[in-house]
């Protein structure tokens, strides 16, 4: 499977014949493997022109984006490259098709609510927390989204599972450096908030380069509304592995203490952001985190989270092609 | 549903002897992940094998892996990176002969595994056309099937490009 390159310095990216090649102050100019190279995340500054986004596009590298705080700012993403009009027509259908819509929506927000139960059960037994009531509050709004009514109901749903769960990260993390009070996203208020926000958007991300590799349109979700305008469906896809992913890394960063205080800036409009050093530190962890393999019990191979994600685009389609209804992936610790 | 008339081509005879599931798949223009290793293995072994005289002929909606002509023969080859899929190679092939025997080209086929260093002669047969003739039929009325055939486990899963698909 391709890898994931990340610029995090300033630079320039050039097409050089048949290779790319990155030129950065203080370093080696260097070449980049152009057939393994899936995605590239570009946080400094970039130089690059048109001939190199149309070397991109005919190599299918996905380029995203980053302001100045580790904000994402957007996609180059190229011309779809797989092409099934039986896809994208079976997949208007499901949206335009209210009952069968919120079957779906409603299915990815049971997935997200098990997997952060699954987090928050597992930090019961290790860290012996007394989180009972928030366990059985997320089994009822786990048990009230598929009789809900309609899809903002479901997203309703899903607001509140995801603020009672939040409140699980004050009780596990002592640090009082690290007290999340309340989520604020634009801008973070303080460094958990900083942490959640920019590992999501990690998670957002990886969710939509593995939709490229497969023939749905980002741009029509299910459970978030769809505007065309904006990917949606890797929010959707993301719901479900948020709580594996994000959640249980940035539980690991802080209590091991890989990232602290000083891996934080304030900004002049009040938000907190990590500095260049954090962001290498978290890069680095998440990069580890998604290769990282568990054995699929029905594919009986190892995969990575990445290629979960991939696989789970795929059930995504083949719920939408009557194939095989969708079941999400539940994180068995 | 689907208006689009399948083009039975090449790709598709030898999905049809493999897995009904994947002719469903392609039919539909579902592709595989193509970074799937055993892909790349048989693009690799494509590209680098017989260099000096091979081409790449397009004929209706077929692509040849290379046809050659000797005292005026027409042979058709076609390369595979292994003998596993042997009857399903030699369908596929028959199909391509049978194609040309259409437009009144009467040609020759061979089939070659250069990893085994192994060539194996096909010839276009009555049974041969006849198999064809039904396997096209079967093709049709497949790829009309609105709901794709369910995944079933069968020796070509562990190798197919679809497993992550079929099996997440
Ligand atoms: S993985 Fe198995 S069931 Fe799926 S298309 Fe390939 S051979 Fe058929």
């Amino acid at each position: 499977m391709g890898k994931t390159l990340y610029l995090l310095s300033s630079g320039s990216l050039k097409r050089k014949d048949n290779t790319l090649f990155v030129e950065r102050v203080g370093e080696k100019p260097r070449f980049l493997p152009v057939e393994t190279t899936d995605e590239i995340m570009v946080m400094g500054e970039l130089d690059l022109n048109k001939s190199l986004l149309e070397f991109l596009t005919q190599k299918q590298i996905i380029l995203h984006f980053f302001n100045y705080h580790g904000y994402y700012a957007g996609t180059y993403y190229p011309r779809e490259h797989m092409n099934s009009g039986a896809v994208i027509l079976a997949q208007a259908a499901h949206y335009t098709d209210e009952a069968r819509r919120h079957k779906l929506a409603s299915t990815l927000i049971v997935g997200a609510i098990e997997n952060m139960r699954k987090v928050v059960a597992y930090y019961q037994r290790r860290a012996s927390l007394d989180v009972e009531d928030i366990l059985s509050d997320l089994e009822r709004f786990e048990a009230m989204a598929p009789q809900s009514g309609s899809v903002p109901a479901l997203m309703g749903i899903e607001g509140n599972a995801r603020n009672r769960y939040y409140q699980f990260f004050d009780r596990l993390v002592q640090d009082e450096a690290f007290k999340m009070v309340e989520r604020t996203r634009r801008p973070p208020s303080n460094r958990m908030n900083a942490l959640i926000s920019f590992l999501n958007s990690m998670c957002y991300i990886l969710a939509l380069s593995q939709i490229y590799r497969t023939h749905l349109d980002p741009r029509i979700g299910f459970l978030h509304e769809t505007n065309f305008r904006r990917f949606s469906l890797n929010l959707d896809l993301a719901e479900i592995f948020k709580p594996i992913l994000v959640d249980r890394l940035i539980f690991s960063l802080v209590n091991r203490r890989e990232i602290q205080e000083k891996h934080f800036e304030k900004e002049t409009g009040g938000g907190i952001y990590l500095n260049d050093r954090g962001r290498e530190i978290v890069l680095r962890a998440w990069e580890t985190r998604v290769n990282e393999t568990i054995e699929h019990p029905r594919l009986k191979r190892n995969v990575s989270y990445r290629g979960l994600m991939r696989m789970e685009a795929y059930k995504i389609q083949k719920h939408i092609l009557d194939d095989t209804p969708y079941d999400p992936f539940v994180s068995r610790w | 549903m689907f208006s689009e008339l399948v083009k039975v081509n090449g790709y598709l005879v030898q999905a049809f002897s493999i897995c009904r599931r994947q002719v469903w798949l392609l039919a539909r223009g579902v592709t595989a992940e193509q970074s799937n290793e055993s892909l790349a293995l048989g693009r690799l072994v494509d590209q680098n094998s017989y260099a000096r005289e091979r081409h790449q002929v397009g004929f209706g909606d077929n692509k040849f892996d290379f046809v050659q002509g000797a005292d005026g023969e027409l042979v058709v080859c076609e390369v595979k990176k292994s003998s596993r899929a042997e009857r399903s190679a030699r369908l596929q092939l028959a199909h391509y002969l049978y194609d040309l025997q259409k437009a009144g080209i009467e040609a020759r086929g061979v089939l070659m595994f250069p990893t085994e260093k192994k060539r194996v002669e096909v010839e276009l047969t009555d049974a041969l056309k006849a198999e064809l003739d039904c396997v096209y039929a079967e093709i049709e009325s497949l790829a009309q099937r609105n709901v794709p055939p369910p995944a079933e486990h069968c020796k070509y899963c562990g190798k197919c490009a679809y497993a992550e698909y079929c099996w997440g």
